[in-house]
């Protein structure tokens, strides 16, 4: 070694000393050295054999245009891409869809996706396909919790596997497993559901989007007192136990451009000549190939999911049939679907006068457009009323308003006074309903001379129907309540059941526009006689009918009726009140048109009742639960009990690649206020601890505390000097080589000179 | 040979600053070999046990992240000692797998250098030194500054977050902290 050389040359004793006593700490560095890159190696080992994974992180530069990003792990992931088409039939009475999910997989990792949509209140969804390159699997229908299972080994072994679930009966979600680097998956589902019909007017509704919910918290637990005053109830704990499930990221318009594209195709035979056909809330263009026969596409091929999608169409002629009825026979069983259209009473007598109790929605979600069209609406109700009735309003967020302690007259001053309140309203908070129809339900005059009637205007952007259900049937008296569904994406379900537990009727209002006409077709409802006391018999057949209590008919409200009858034989003979006359009518069986899919509307609507008369407490969980899984297996529909979930046998995903979850972001529906329904945005992305979701409440969004300081927990300093001594040491030793070397030949030169 | 000094120096310093750096690696492992045996004998005897007569800290859970074949022991409290032997526990911060958020922080060059390797959707076990395990799923994950952690203590939850300083491949230490979110999914409980 060059040192020992250098200590021979010299002859210093006092500088001997000082080398010696540095060789010493020399060989101490180099023992220190050896041990610390033993341990280096095996502290950096794991952190070596994964680096592979660092490659799909990408900063937003990097991206290709149109590319959704996600933030993940600090990075910018590339999300997986989603496209959706949505195929309709309509034929006569029924309406078939199939709706196909395209996932693309951009990433160079093997991913998970999930999707929650919604769907039709009323569809039954029967059939679920996975296309994978040229293979197509045709899912089975499973229990639940079976169908969870075998998702998931699919997914542990690196199987393709479609699942869809459904979370509410119009929300479902898709999870897609292992999709590989640069793959698409088709995923494609079906559903059967009649047609809309309310006077000459019939509709579809394809619901595109799942407006954010407002989950209330499980502060306090709440008391449920039996009805009957003894004293017993039950505690119930969380109102919305499936919080997550409902709940998928929500993209801030402001910041990311639209995701999900939609293109949608209706094939419309009516059955009849048709007149006119619309689309409320896209652009379309229409063709007519003949005149019973339309097809529907979007004008622009494509839009961004975030509305509802709504076709109505009118019969050619002055008046719609007033009767339908179809048939179809399927195993040993005849299922038979019945429209029919009581007559509209004229007016005779002065209708009876009404208390009207007004409740209006103004919570966050509401705000944007969705307020406007409430407000107006309700300034357009307030002006209908007559001076005999009574109203009152009420309004709600998390916190109440009732306007007048009881119900006034509708006289001038109060209508004055009502409407100044209601157009001061603004659109915040979250969205306490069941307190506000707690209140609305109150009867404090208990006059029975008046019809007592509640107009509940909202978006129905809650988690938590059931207790709202529950509230109805609990509380509704002799009232009877309307739902008016406001927005561009409203909770259909909630309004559905809503009206019909409360005995009434609901409309949609998806833009200013419709306001007036829809309302007044409301107010139409509101002001005459219902058909009341609806039975329907059949004269040879033995029947099952749902629905099993026939509601009241409103006017220009068909009632439909399914049945699954032993034979088809005979007639179906319908009686009931128009006002205070009785009306009947027989429709002979051998009449009915062949229809398709009636058997599943039949199972649908059976399940449907079976869950009303859970809500009603006539039926225990139980019961419900053996009922409708039986029906959901016999016809094949996903229900809450029952899952679709298809496996693609061959093995895709290598063993030992990991698996990414990835939750499919969704659009603010149309016309939300995404700050109203988050709060403000943040200032520091990063600050927030999670992704936004759709849970929309449990923090009302103005009055979310800032995250303070003081009592936060501060993170302690978690980097250690280590990697800067050792490179700084590196440096040194590195220099001073460069120095030894240089030494060594200096006095080379020298000697040679 | 007076010239030879000033490289000796060099060396010696430069041998130093690595030897101390190297020592800080070395004595993360080497305590985190001690911790394992403690960890294993208080959960053998459901008592705390010190890694060593004179540690101030004793071993309150072991994290493992399965996947990518990672584990540490946790000591209790945050304080500079501590951390130099394993990850933390911050005191104010809920137990594993009670309701509200455990918060365990650790360096990011030792012990929790595995946290960038970490997805979300990876399952990480607890295991206390009573010896319950507890399954979480890592769910989401954030950049922080230091006082602005947005952890929220009284969180209704089981919850848990490992925290350590960001970005991961710095020199110098800077106010921005790595959170790692993840939510109870199962509990022997």
């Amino acid at each position: 070694m060059d040192t020992y050389d250098a200590v021979d040359n010299d002859e210093h004793p006092m500088l001997g000393r000082l080398i010696k006593f540095g060789l010493f700490l020399l060989v101490q560095g180099v023992a220190v050295m050896l041990v610390a890159f033993v341990a280096l190696l095996v502290s950096f080992e794991p952190g070596w054999s994964a680096t592979t994974e660092q490659a799909s992180l990408l900063q937003p530069g990097d991206a290709r245009s149109g590319t959704l990003l996600l933030k993940e792990d600090g990075a910018y992931t590339e999300a997986i891409r989603l496209g959706i088409d949505v195929d309709v039939t309509v034929s006569g009475p029924t309406l078939r869809a199939r709706i196909t999910q395209v996932f693309r997989n951009p990433s160079n990792d093997w991913v998970e996706a999930t999707y929650v949509y919604p769907l039709a209140t009323d569809g039954a969804v029967d059939t679920l396909k996975m296309v994978v390159g040229d293979r197509v699997i045709v899912g089975d229908i499973k229990e639940r919790q079976q169908a969870r299972v075998i998702y998931e080994q699919a997914r542990r072994a690196g199987q393709k596997a479609a699942l869809t679930e459904q979370e509410r009966p119009n929300i479902f979600t898709n999870s897609v497993a292992n999709i590989g680097p640069g793959e698409t998956v088709l995923v494609q589902i079906e559903y059967q559901e009649p047609v809309h019909q309310s006077g000459s007017e019939y509709s579809l509704r394809l619901p595109l989007v799942v407006g954010p919910r407002y989950n209330p918290a499980p502060i306090a637990q709440s008391v449920d007192f039996r009805p009957d005053g003894s004293g017993w109830g039950t505690t119930t704990t969380d109102p919305v136990p499936d919080r997550d499930r409902i709940s998928p990221p929500v993209l801030d318009p402001a910041k990311n451009p639209p995701v999900n594209p939609t293109s949608i195709s209706v094939r419309l035979k009516a059955g009849f000549a048709l007149g006119e056909v619309k689309s409320h809330h896209h652009n379309v263009k229409i063709a007519s190939p003949d005149s019973t026969t339309r097809v529907v596409t979007l004008a622009d091929g494509t839009v961004p999911a975030d509305r509802d999608f709504e076709l109505t169409w009118k019969p050619a002629a002055e008046k719609a049939p007033s009767v339908g009825l179809f048939r179809e026979h399927v195993g040993d069983a005849d299922y038979l679907l019945a429209f029919v259209t009581p007559p509209t009473e004229q007016a005779t007598q002065k209708p009876l006068p009404r208390e009207v109790v007004f409740v209006i929605d103004n919570s966050g979600s509401m705000g944007g457009t969705s307020i406007v069209q409430a407000k107006a609406s309700l300034l357009y109700a307030l002006s209908r009323l007559q001076p005999a009735d009574r109203f009152n309003v009420i309004r709600f967020d998390d916190t109440m308003d009732v306007l007048f302690p009881a119900s006034v007259p509708a006289d001038a001053a109060h209508i004055g006074e009502a409407t100044a309140f209601v157009s001061a309203l603004q659109a915040r908070g979250g969205t306490e309903m069941v307190p506000a129809m707690r209140a609305a339900l109150t009867d404090k005059l208990g006059e029975t001379s008046m019809v007592r009637q509640v107009v509940f205007l909202t978006d129905g952007a809650i988690g938590n129907e059931q207790q709202l259900f529950e509230t109805i049937t609990a509380m509704r008296g002799r009232s009877r309540v309307f739902m008016i569904g406001i927005g561009s994406a409203p909770n259909t379900y909630l309004m559905t059941r809503a009206a019909e537990l409360g005995r009434g009727a609901f409309t949609h209002i998806g833009s200013a526009e419709q306001v007036e006409e829809r309302m007044r077709g409301l107010f139409a409802k509101l002001e005459n006689p219902a058909v009341t006391g609806l039975t329907a018999k059949f004269s040879e057949a033995k029947a099952d009918v749902t629905p099993a209590i026939i509601p009241d008919v409103y006017r220009d409200e068909p009632l439909v009726l399914a049945a699954k009858l032993d034979k088809l034989a005979g007639s179906l003979e319908i009686k009931g009140r128009v006002g205070d006359r009785p009306w009947s009518v027989t429709l002979p069986l051998q009449n009915a048109a062949e229809g398709k899919g009636l058997s599943k509307l039949w199972a649908k609507r059976k399940i449907a009742d079976a869950e009303v008369a859970r809500s009603m407490r006539e039926a225990t969980p139980e019961e419900t639960d053996k009922t409708i899984l039986a029906l959901a297996l016999e016809h094949q529909i996903v229900t809450r009990l029952t899952s679709l979930v298809a496996v693609d046998k061959t093995p895709s995903r290598p063993e030992g690649k990991p698996l990414k979850l990835s939750e499919l972001p969704i659009n603010l529906p149309a016309g939300w206020d995404f700050e109203k329904v988050f709060g403000e945005r943040p200032q520091q992305a990063p600050t927030q601890l999670r992704e936004r979701r759709a849970d929309a409440g449990s923090q009302p969004a103005t009055r979310r505390p800032m995250p303070a300081a003081p009592d936060a927990i501060r993170l302690p300093k978690t980097a250690t000097s280590a990697e800067l001594k050792m490179i700084a040491g590196l440096i040194l030793i590195m220099l001073s080589l460069v120095l030894f070397a240089f030494n060594r030949r200096q006095p080379l030169l020298t000697d040679a000179a | 040979m007076p010239r030879l000094i000033s490289p000796l120096v060099l060396v010696l310093v430069g041998v130093i600053l690595f030897g101390d750096g190297a020592y800080i690696h070395a004595k993360a492992w080497l305590a985190q070999v001690l911790l394992e045996r403690a960890f294993d004998r208080s959960v053998a005897t459901a008592q705390p046990a010190k890694p060593w007569s004179w540690a101030d800290t004793w071993p309150v859970a072991r994290i493992e992240v399965k996947r990518i074949g990672a584990s540490a022991i946790v000591l209790a409290g945050t304080s500079g000692q501590a951390l130099a032997f394993g990850p933390g526990h911050i005191h104010q911060t809920a137990d594993a797998g009670e309701r509200g958020v455990a918060v365990y922080a650790a360096h990011r060059d030792t012990h929790f250098r595995f946290l960038r390797d970490v997805a979300i959707g990876d399952v990480i076990d607890v295991t206390r030194s009573d010896g319950k395990h507890f399954r979480y799923r890592a769910d989401s994950s954030a950049v922080v500054r230091f006082d602005a952690s947005g952890i929220d203590p009284a969180a209704q939850d089981v919850e848990l977050a490992l925290t350590t300083c960001w970005p991961f491949d710095a020199v110098t230490s800077g106010p921005e902290r790595y959170i790692l979110h993840a939510t109870l999914i199962e509990s022997d409980r």
